[in-house]
């Protein structure tokens, strides 16, 4: 990829929504703004998610089987999340990029083909 | 005016459950890397004025939702358990603390920073509660595990439902009108809602439940036990109180307020029984709310600041009483203005208050449509018994009848007149600054909105003959224009006597704005004149009933009321202005601008007519003959002191003569207002008039010693002996904000 195709690549995907992962294990939803070359990131519209504290957890697991803390169990529990508008994510701080798609039937295909 | 548009946070991300996430790490990294230094790739539109506004994320200074390495372990919830049992001192604590938080969010503050920081109120109102049930402490744990005790589940619990309540009200009333976000009050409820769809009697019965309980408890300690209880009893009158809001114009009732105003001394004396729980409050509950600003500090205001808050918003919100009978424009803006001026400036809540109460629905207090309220005000200036107001009365209906085309003029007028004539009292309820800035825009609209074609038509349709003048021209009264150039002139004024009050002139400026502060009002004395002369030709003209007779004499009355008020006014600021000539030309008067400065005279008196500068009524002065007068170029310092010792003494009798007025005038009815504490108000501001009336004579008496003093020594040219302060608006040496007198004192230097 040369730096044209780069820039063409980076283009596209301005304006579409993206999920940035944070080395704290925060997921950052937002707009997709603005980047450089140490892959800085910003968002608008931004919503920070976290997920579930150990405490949170606990009070679920006692609640689903307060007898049986000790087994392991399957819990569900949703990721907390607040409204926090445009952030700028620094590089260094990101673990993982995705992008939020609608799958058209022809994605979907090639999804398939490539599994 | 219209209530802020709010820009709320949309509340919740709506996804479509066909989303999926591609992961674009390895692209996107081996993408930005091939970028150069400083290379940005971004959105056409997206300004980095704006990414200047981001967050940082990983940054403790911006990022609320960032945890340390210590605090890493612990997460988010704070160790604190609501659950745990509290000692009644611990209660009363927690009560006062809390309470301390409300007022300072009343005071501007924001949730986040206040309220919000309270993890009882956040476990009660997070997650959002669907119903009552929902809002309890042991949300969220296992109901059979642990039980709440009582004194928290029952007491506490039910005060501060009723505390989130009363803050429902207070939100509600003050976005539902005009006020500035961050400056006057902060809004912002970081997606969160203050039971505002819980009814107020279900907590109100909470307490009183709460009442009794504490009532049976023989194991507290007596005094602590009724130091709880007048806690409970303070938030039930609070809260019944401000329910009640604008149904005061129906109720007229304050007695609640009252009885909140006598237990502020109570809740004062039994606070030194509350125990504080610190680690019942913390700031860190910001990461949790749904906020784009970075993380702030928590605000502390003592006790006794949030009871002398509490304690004058109860006093105004008494004597709001006092402004809801209708007895005509007049009255009614004195009494506005008077409350309104109060200092410190009523809260955010009463002002928001005081503007629905002015007018809602296009109805003033409650009773009186906007059309008629317009009409009074016209008919008590410029058109007693007139037909361009009678003949929206008559039931005409012939097209052709000039009547009908005067009723279809005057309605086109009160169409684009109410709502700026109803603004000049509502724009009283902003902050001071606020009412500058507003005036100064609306003064624009008024120039705009004066219409001497209107007048003219209906001049036509009403047959007025002409007035001869003196000199054999001959004018027409223009009645609607007249009043519109009244109501301008006093913005005029307004704008100008802000400007003392907000310390927004340098010391150089004074002698020029009080020069024109003088100037204003003379030309509003001619006017006043003109309009008086018209209605004694018209009453001439038509020789009135007695009736109509009744209805002219209180026009006069009106007119020699302003005159008098106008006269005062203008006295005081030409004897000022005379004063300040004196310490300038003897280079006594400080100055802000050093000798190097950019500014000069000339820049700076363009700069204060900047409001002006589309006005075509009243003409701007040009700068040099602003010049000229200002500094009174060619009169000697003999006339000048002779000018300022002789306004001096004309601005104390005609304040005497306004002080003896009274605030208020007879309406049509022959009624009059009857509110002791606004007088009371109106009539001490007079008096702070008044001192600084003596203030000034005072200093004009050392400045003509000294200037004497001088002359005899010979050396007229140097600087007097003196040593010059002009005392800070809000100061105890400045009498009266509108009126920088200076202090002059005989100097050191022999």
């Amino acid at each position: 990829m040369d730096e044209q195709q780069a820039v063409q690549y980076l283009e596209s995907l301005i304006g579409q929504t993206l999920r940035v992962h944070a080395t704290d294990t925060r997921v950052f939803v937002g707009l997709f703004k603005c980047t450089d070359a140490a892959r800085n990131i910003i968002l608008s519209n931004t919503y920070e998610y976290r997920y579930p504290t150990a405490a949170t957890v606990r009070d679920a697991a006692l609640a689903a089987a307060p007898e049986n803390l000790e087994e392991s169990q399957n819990l569900k529990l949703n990721m907390t999340s607040r409204f926090i508008g445009l952030v700028v994510v620094p590089g260094q701080h990101i673990t993982r990029i995705e992008l939020e798609e609608t799958p058209q039937p022809s994605r979907v295909r090639e999804s398939v083909k490539a599994s | 005016m219209l209530p802020n548009n709010q820009g709320r946070a949309p509340t919740t991300r709506i996804v479509s459950q066909s989303v999926v996430p591609r992961d674009i790490t390895e692209k996107f990294t081996q993408a930005a890397s091939k970028l150069k230094t400083g290379q940005l790739v971004k959105d056409e539109y997206f300004t980095l004025f704006e990414a200047v506004g981001a967050l940082e994320i990983m940054d403790s200074k911006m990022d609320s939702g960032y945890l340390g390495p210590e605090e890493n372990r612990q997460g988010l919830d704070d160790d604190y358990d609501v659950l745990r049992d509290l000692s009644p001192g611990e209660v009363v604590g927690i009560m006062d603390e809390l309470l301390c938080h409300e007022v300072a969010w009343h005071m501007g503050h924001p949730l986040s920073q206040t309220l919000f920081t309270s993890l009882y109120l956040d476990k009660l109102l997070w997650p959002v509660p669907r119903s009552l049930e929902d809002t309890h402490f042991g949300r969220g744990k296992l109901s059979g595990d642990k039980t709440e005790p009582e004194l928290v589940h029952i007491v506490l619990r039910a005060y501060c439902l009723a505390l989130v309540k009363c803050c429902d009200f207070v939100h509600t009333r003050v976005t539902r009108e005009f006020y500035y976000e961050e400056e006057d009050f902060s809004t912002q409820l970081y997606n969160r809602e203050l039971l505002s769809h819980i009814d107020h009697g279900v907590i109100g019965n909470l307490l009183n439940r709460a009442i009794s309980w504490i009532d049976e408890q023989d194991t507290i300690d007596t005094n602590l036990n009724s130091a709880i209880k007048t806690r409970l009893e303070f938030r039930h009158e609070f809260l019944f109180s401000l329910q009640q809001d604008t149904n005061i114009l129906q109720t007229r009732s304050v007695d609640r307020l009252e009885t909140c105003l006598l237990m502020l001394p109570t809740l004062k004396e039994s606070s030194h029984m509350g125990q504080p729980v610190p680690e019942a409050f913390s700031w860190k509950i910001q990461r949790k709310l749904a906020s784009t600003v970075p993380p702030r500090p928590m605000v502390r205001i003592s006790l006794e600041d949030a009871l002398a808050h509490l304690k004058r918003l109860c006093q105004d919100g008494i004597h709001l009483n006092q402004i809801l009978d209708y007895r005509g424009p007049y009255n009614l803006r004195v009494a506005i203005w008077t409350i309104l001026s109060r200092k410190p400036q009523p809260s955010v809540y009463i002002r928001s208050l005081i503007q629905t109460i002015i007018m809602n629905k296009s109805i003033i207090l409650g009773t009186v449509p906007v059309k008629q309220f317009l009409y009074d005000e016209l008919a008590a200036l410029v058109l007693p018994s007139n037909i361009l107001l009678e003949a929206s009365l008559d039931e005409t209906e012939v097209p052709s009848d000039p009547r009908f085309q005067i009723a279809q003029y005057m309605d086109g007028f009160v169409r684009r007149f109410s709502q700026p004539f109803v603004d000049t009292f509502r724009s009283a309820c902003l902050n001071r600054c606020r009412i500058r800035r507003t005036v100064c825009h609306t003064i624009v609209d008024w120039d705009n909105l004066q219409m001497e074609d209107l007048d003219e038509q209906l001049r036509t349709l009403s047959e007025e003959p002409p007035l001869q003048l003196p000199n054999g021209d001959t004018t027409y009264s223009y009645p609607l224009s007249s009043w519109a150039y009244h109501h301008k002139l006093i913005q005029f004024r307004l704008i100008l006597q802000l400007g003392f009050e907000l310390s927004i002139y340098a010391p150089e400026e004074l002698p020029g704005m009080y020069w024109y502060l003088s100037h204003i009002c003379s030309t509003h004395l001619g006017h006043i004149d003109r309009i008086r002369t018209f209605i004694v030709s018209a009453a001439q003209r038509s020789r009135p009933s007695l009736a109509k007779h009744a209805v002219l004499r209180k026009s006069f009355l009106l007119f020699d009321r302003l005159t008098m008020q106008i006269v005062a006014i203008d006295a005081l600021a030409i004897s000022l202005h005379a004063l300040y000539v004196l310490l300038s030309r003897h280079k006594t008067l400080p100055t802000a601008a050093s000798s190097q400065a950019y500014s000069n005279d000339q820049f700076r008196y363009e700069l204060r007519m900047k409001p002006f500068l589309h006005i075509t009524l009243p003409e701007l002065v040009p700068y040099d003959e602003y010049s000229r007068e200002a500094t009174l170029q060619g009169d000697s310092d003999g006339i000048v002191m002779d000018r300022a010792t002789k306004a001096i003494g004309e601005a104390r009798k005609a304040w005497e003569a306004t002080l003896s007025n009274g605030p208020f005038l007879e309406d049509s009815n022959g009624e009059k207002p009857n509110a002791p504490a606004l007088e009371e108000d109106w009539t001490r501001d007079v008096k702070d008039t008044m001192r600084a009336c003596i203030g000034a004579s005072i200093a004009i008496e050392t400045v003509k010693k000294a200037i004497i003093a001088n002359r005899k020594k010979g050396d007229g040219a140097q600087p007097l002996n003196l040593q010059v302060t002009i005392p800070e608006a809000g100061s105890k040496a400045r009498w009266h904000d509108w009126w920088a007198v200076p202090q002059v004192q005989p100097g050191m230097k022999t």
